[in-house]
């Protein structure tokens, strides 16, 4: 279906356009909030996503899933945002007193919490943190897998990467976030 | 441990080592151990209590992550979204076209470029001309090209930017390009008489004019 809204889309068809939008919006919405940690630079990528999707709708190629063009832009974007962001903050020295976690977990203080999040339990508080502190090529899979529900192989796709490298991540990063919450929940 | 490892299946499920198992356990929560693999990996788990313990950690830790609300897009989003996309994607559809088909883009270029110098030289040429075989039987008087009266112009006359007027006879064709024609009752035209006001005729006229000296190379 989604290939057929895209094909109408490259005609120039500005309400399948925005059929894509309602599809994807909030999936790709909430891949970018826990990748970045970050409802404004979420939006920001959400934005730039179906920005980079309209202008390269020629170059979309039908024999692949749509879903797995879109994530692999979105994604890309969240992580070229996430190592520009380890980037400024190596420059600070304050960054390396905090116990070894990457630069960008001291995260950007994001003030817009709605109301919903302000229910959130503690337990709820300590998942997010411990997503927040994966590295990028962990967190990257972890998200398409968890929250995204992708299989294995759609996500050696999206990332471009072999299904066996996939794996190991999640191997990886389901025993970095039973660590990071074994005790505490 | 030698046997082990030569035929760890064949050894038996109670050798299996906790490096193994924690493997096992992964690829079971990713849905990927066969059904032989599970009952190895029960029967280890049976006789180990921190393989047992990692698996119910590991299993705690999935639905956690998996239990997280999903965050929604602010209710703005999409149009704001369809706001900001670029008013047409006509140029893009028009470049891809152009990649698709080079060889209809180089012909198209090549129409272009020649409709415009026709059109150029077209505009340029805006003094009087005359082409014919036989132009000792004409006379110009200003912007007037006569065949007088009993002279016989053999062959095709063109006038172009100018009046022909004709008294005589014209034993071929007369065109006049941007003009006009004057027959008097004594004249006599074996062709056509054919006269062209616009550029686009002119071209049309210049191409069958062209061809024509192709197909007979005249």
């Amino acid at each position: 279906m989604e290939t057929r809204l895209a094909r109408l889309a490259r005609k120039g068809d500005q309400r399948a356009f925005a059929e894509i939008v309602d599809l994807y919006k909030d999936k790709l919405f909430h891949l970018a909030y826990r990748m970045t940690n970050n409802r404004q630079e979420a939006e920001d990528v959400v934005q730039e996503t179906f920005l980079r999707v309209y202008k390269n709708l020629d170059r979309y190629d039908e024999n692949q899933k749509f879903s797995t063009w879109i994530y692999r832009i979105a994604t890309n974007l969240c992580i070229d945002r996430l190592r520009k962001r380890r980037a400024v903050y190596s420059l600070d020295a304050e960054s390396s007193e905090h116990e070894g976690l990457d630069g960008y977990a001291m995260l950007p203080s994001d003030d817009r919490t709605p109301e919903s999040e302000l229910l959130l339990s503690e337990t709820q508080r300590l998942i997010h943190e411990a997503i927040e502190t994966l590295p990028v090529k962990y967190k990257s899979v972890m998200v398409l897998r968890y929250l995204q529900d992708l299989s294995l192989q759609e996500i050696s796709e999206v990332l471009e990467m072999p299904v066996t490298t996939v794996k190991t991540r999640v191997h990886r990063g389901r025993e970095f976030l039973r660590k990071k919450l074994e005790h505490r929940i | 441990m030698l046997v082990e490892r030569l035929s760890p299946l064949k050894k038996g499920m109670a050798d299996m080592k906790c490096n193994n198992a924690v493997a096992y356990i992964h690829d079971y929560l990713d849905g990927e151990l066969s059904r032989e693999q599970v009952k190895e990996l029960r029967s280890h788990l049976t006789e180990c209590a921190a393989c047992q313990g990692h698996l119910e950690a590991l299993e705690r830790t999935d639905a956690l992550v998996r239990a997280m609300p999903a965050a929604s897009a602010p209710a703005h989003m999409t149009e704001s979204i369809m706001k900001s996309l670029p008013k047409s994607r006509r140029p893009a559809a028009w470049t891809s076209w152009v990649r698709r088909h080079p060889a209809a883009s180089a012909a198209a270029m090549f129409l272009v470029v020649m409709l415009s110098s026709f059109v150029t030289m077209w505009n340029q040429d805006q003094e009087l001309s005359i082409a014919g075989p036989d132009l000792e039987h004409v006379v110009v008087e200003g912007n007037k090209v006569i065949v007088p009266a009993g002279q016989t112009f053999s062959g095709d006359l063109t006038v172009s930017n100018g009046v022909a007027q004709v008294l005589g006879d014209v034993d071929g064709n007369l065109t006049v390009i941007d003009g006009s024609v004057n027959l008097a009752s004594t004249a006599h035209i074996a062709g056509k008489v054919q006269t062209i006001d616009r550029a686009v005729d002119w071209m049309w006229y210049k191409v069958s004019s062209w061809f024509g000296k192709l197909a007979y190379g005249s």
